[in-house]
């Protein structure tokens, strides 16, 4: 499958590797290839975001919430909402487990060893590697041949989850980057993204 | 609208989608919860069964589930 990916693809999985191994996350996981897609410039994927007003320069707000994300758990914005919902307040539980265990240290849980960051090369979670596997049925569903950095960004917004929720937030959804690569009449991977609502 | 307030919106028709989402939310943030306080016993020394013991689980399940690392 990798034979398939563009050059630009091929930096958004290198990119994300270096996201996990920065972060000390035990694997690579959505969020890191998200990571990726946002630190490029002058590709496909990159021209969509900045169709959708993102330029390379005004995706830091995309960057915070995902750090924010992070700093409650992994639990996003839609979460803590659904949370207060049963009287619970997450911030206040976060702001209070990092009193006690420093800051970030709900983020830190996530991490692969309890005694601080593995070194070598991270393995993608279960979450990434469908992610790309998801990225060549919607490179296959638009009849091309190559797998660019845009079919990643497509893929992940099909995807449940933190990054599809936060890019849905900031104007980034499956329709509108379809419309944005491939004009209106385009129906895009239709399937994937029933799919993906239905649940 | 982002997805956030249509969840706060849907909250008062009882959508089963709001109730789910609530509990998906807790079980992963109750995992995370575990983990902090079970690095921060490991971290002062308690051994895995008294960590177990806390947790109301088998020693074997907190070792392997923790131990590992």
């Amino acid at each position: 499958m990798f034979e398939r990916f563009t050059k630009d693809a091929r930096a958004v999985v290198e990119g994300a590797v270096g996201h996990a191994e920065r972060e000390g996350a035990a694997r690579v996981e959505e969020t890191h290839v998200l990571l990726s897609l946002l630190d490029r410039e002058g590709s496909r994927g990159s021209f969509a975001l900045a169709s959708l007003g993102l330029p390379p320069g005004g995706r830091a707000g995309l960057v915070r919430d995902l750090d924010e994300t992070r700093r409650r758990g992994g639990l996003s914005r839609a979460d803590a909402d659904a949370l207060s919902g049963l009287g619970i307040d997450l911030s206040e539980i976060v702001s209070r487990v990092e009193e006690t265990h420093g800051e970030g240290a709900l983020a830190a849980a996530g991490r692969g060893g309890l005694f601080g960051g593995r070194s070598g090369r991270r393995p993608f979670g279960r979450g990434a590697k469908d992610l790309l596997t998801g990225t060549l049925r919607v490179a296959v569903a638009h009849g091309e041949r190559h797998i660019g950095d845009e079919h990643l960004l497509l893929a992940l917004t099909t995807r449940r989850g933190v990054p599809s929720e936060i890019l849905a937030d900031h104007g980034v959804t499956h329709a509108s980057l379809t419309r944005v690569l491939y004009g209106d009449s385009s129906g895009g991977e239709p399937g994937d993204a029933a799919e993906a609502k239905a649940g | 609208m982002t997805e956030a307030t249509n969840l706060a919106e849907r909250a008062g028709d009882r959508d089963p989608r709001v109730g789910l989402r609530a509990v998906a939310a807790l079980r992963r943030l109750l995992e995370q919860l575990e983990a902090v306080q079970v690095r921060s016993a490991r971290n002062q020394g308690w051994s895995w069964q008294e960590i177990a013991a806390e947790l109301g689980v088998s020693r074997q399940a907190v070792h392997k589930k923790y131990g590992r690392h």
